[in-house]
């Protein structure tokens, strides 16, 4: 599915991917509608514009994620790397991308995120290493532990930060490609169970002060 | 004019004074100096008018918009009053002697009114009208003038210090509430800024793509769309971080504002998404490192080199990489080429470093370019 408010875009993103094999089973021009057609349509993969008209595209990615919790999501955003991209993320997203990105590397980060792994660029590497240490410095709830990274996985997402190649990367740490990729995809598995885990204690806490 | 919430305290102090000197004047009267008066019932007169007067001053003023003329003139013409009214109190003979009015310093009271109000302009003339009824009463005679003289000085000295002070706070408070305003103000800029910025790089992008596809003429012109987008992108990524008012305020430094204008096409930032604060020359001297690395990426790896630059932020250290995806050399060259001296720039950054109390570290390998490692430990 492909969810984005410039109809010039939406059309062009979706011509691409049909022209790559796929199949599009969905546009939406907002979140409202994504969130409606995405019972009926049941999309493996959906690229998101995090610039949307009515909500944010990480509240979107969130009800995405609660409908379906094996989708996966691509958010591509205009304008570059900042909180809202971290935050979409947090949410559940399972790579990001820049409007701007070539063909050739947005067919392949589809691919990717089809497959199950995680797209990053420098800057959201350099985003989800921030996070960590943020959760590593902030102070901890009773019977919460903040999620942590592997020495090696710091190791990789600093050399994904840094622009080091995939490849390299193996090469460098001696390594096989999958590995590489899995260690990538378990910081945001990591992420993104934390994330869950704090929105449910949220939930009781404010369900349960209601109740009362 | 003066702030009302900055001024409170020095209200406070005020009420505070003259019940203080009220007190003293009563123990004065209760057990020093009985005998210098003539008339003791006109001092205890004169003391419940003090009391009286305290307790509706004190009372007045508590609300601001009570703080004006009219009170502050009442205030005057009663603490004269009563100094003046201690005349008949004591035997001319003391008053000349130099014995302190029933009154004592309680008549200081309007005179640090005046000033905290109206600044030091209203206390100095204030304290001299004072200072004025007190010569009066206490005369000029020879022996007696310092003592006076004293009191008189102390006064303006009071009305002065105090009017200049209030002053000032108040000043500082208007451009802190003016420096508040205005970062919202362009806070909400951006936020709007934000969302033309979008659609202009979206449009950007989609011509590059179009024309791309088209080719032709229209390729060219969406390469060059494709340049602009980048260009804006990158600035965009850089003011896009938040401004902050806590660190104006002391002297710490967001190195990620700094560094954002280095972003490029060529160079790309990476960094956390909350602010890295550093010391306001920290910051300056570790920006000029990294400036000096992507000058040396420029040089050794030509114009089109790409680099990327890595932030991030640890309690103990702030960490910034610069890595080229240049030919890089194998260690040893390094050593060599500082050896024979060439290495002026790279001497330059290390210098840096270490004076701010961090270290340079450069790691290269041929073919995985070059990564330079700047480090800057916070002192906590």
């Amino acid at each position: 599915m492909v969810v984005d408010d410039h109809p010039m875009w939406r059309d062009a993103v979706a011509r691409d991917l049909a022209e790559a094999g796929y199949e599009v089973v969905a546009t939406a021009s907002d979140g409202a509608q994504a969130l409606r057609l995405t019972g009926a349509a049941r999309p493996d993969v959906v690229v998101l514009d995090l610039q949307l008209p009515d909500m944010s595209g990480v509240d979107v990615t969130r009800g995405l994620r609660a409908a379906d919790p094996a989708v996966r999501v691509l958010v591509l955003s205009a304008s570059g790397e900042q909180q809202d991209v971290l935050d979409a993320v947090k949410a559940g997203a399972a790579g990001y991308l820049v409007k701007s990105a070539a063909r050739p590397e947005f067919l392949d980060a589809v691919r990717r995120t089809a497959d199950g792994d995680a797209v990053f660029t420098p800057g959201l590497a350099g985003l989800v290493l921030g996070e960590f240490r943020r959760l590593a410095a902030a102070p901890v709830a009773a019977g919460q532990q903040a999620p942590r990274l592997t020495e090696r996985e710091t190791e990789i997402l600093r050399m994904v930060a840094t622009g080091v190649p995939y490849k390299q990367i193996a090469s460098r740490l001696s390594l096989s490609h999958r590995t590489v990729q899995n260690h990538v995809q378990n910081t945001l598995t990591k992420l993104h169970l934390h994330n869950r885990v704090e929105l449910v204690r949220y939930a009781i806490e404010h369900g349960l002060t209601d109740e009362t | 004019m003066s702030e009302p919430h900055l001024t409170e305290p020095l209200w406070r102090a005020i009420a505070v004074y003259r019940v203080a000197s009220l007190g003293y004047a009563l123990a004065l009267v209760a057990t020093i100096d009985r005998h210098d008066y003539s008339r003791l019932d006109w001092a205890w007169a004169v003391l419940a008018a003090m009391a009286v007067w305290t307790a509706v001053s004190t009372v007045g003023y508590t609300r601001p918009e009570r703080r004006a003329v009219p009170l502050l003139t009442a205030d005057l013409l009663v603490s004269a009053g009563l100094l003046l009214s201690t005349w008949g109190l004591q035997f001319p003979a003391d008053l000349h002697r130099g014995v302190m009015p029933v009154t004592a310093t309680w008549v200081a009271g309007p005179v640090l009114a005046w000033a905290v109000r109206y600044g030091w302009q209203a206390g100095l003339p204030a304290a001299l009208v004072l200072s004025g009824c007190d010569f009066a009463l206490r005369g000029g005679a020879a022996g007696t003038i310092s003592v006076t003289l004293d009191g008189a000085v102390l006064m303006v000295l009071a009305g002065v210090i105090v009017g200049y002070l209030a002053r000032l706070a108040a000043a500082v408070e208007r451009e802190r509430q003016h420096a508040i305003e205005v970062e919202a103000a362009s806070r909400e800029r951006e936020r709007l800024a934000r969302d033309i910025h979008d659609s202009v790089l979206q449009v950007l992008a989609l011509v590059q793509r179009r024309g791309a596809e088209i080719g032709g003429e229209a390729a060219e012109l969406g390469r060059l769309a494709g340049r602009q987008e980048a260009a804006l992108r990158a600035l965009v990524g850089g003011s896009g971080q938040a401004v902050l008012t806590g660190p104006v305020l002391t002297g710490a430094v967001d190195i990620r504002s700094l560094l954002a204008t280095e972003a490029s096409e060529h160079v790309t930032l990476s960094a956390p998404a909350d602010a890295v604060l550093l010391k306001k020359e920290e910051a300056a001297e570790l920006t000029s490192a990294v400036r000096a690395a992507l000058a040396n990426v420029r040089r050794h790896c030509g114009a089109q080199a790409l680099a990327w630059v890595l932030i991030e932020d640890e309690p103990e250290a702030v960490t910034v990489t610069v890595r080229d995806d240049g030919p890089g050399f194998p260690d040893g060259r390094l050593a060599e080429a500082a050896a024979a001296g060439r290495l002026g720039v790279s001497h330059a950054i290390v210098g840096r470093l270490r004076d701010l109390g961090g270290s340079a570290t450069i790691r290269s390998a041929p073919g995985e370019g070059t990564e330079v490692e700047l480090r800057v430990p916070r002192a906590r």
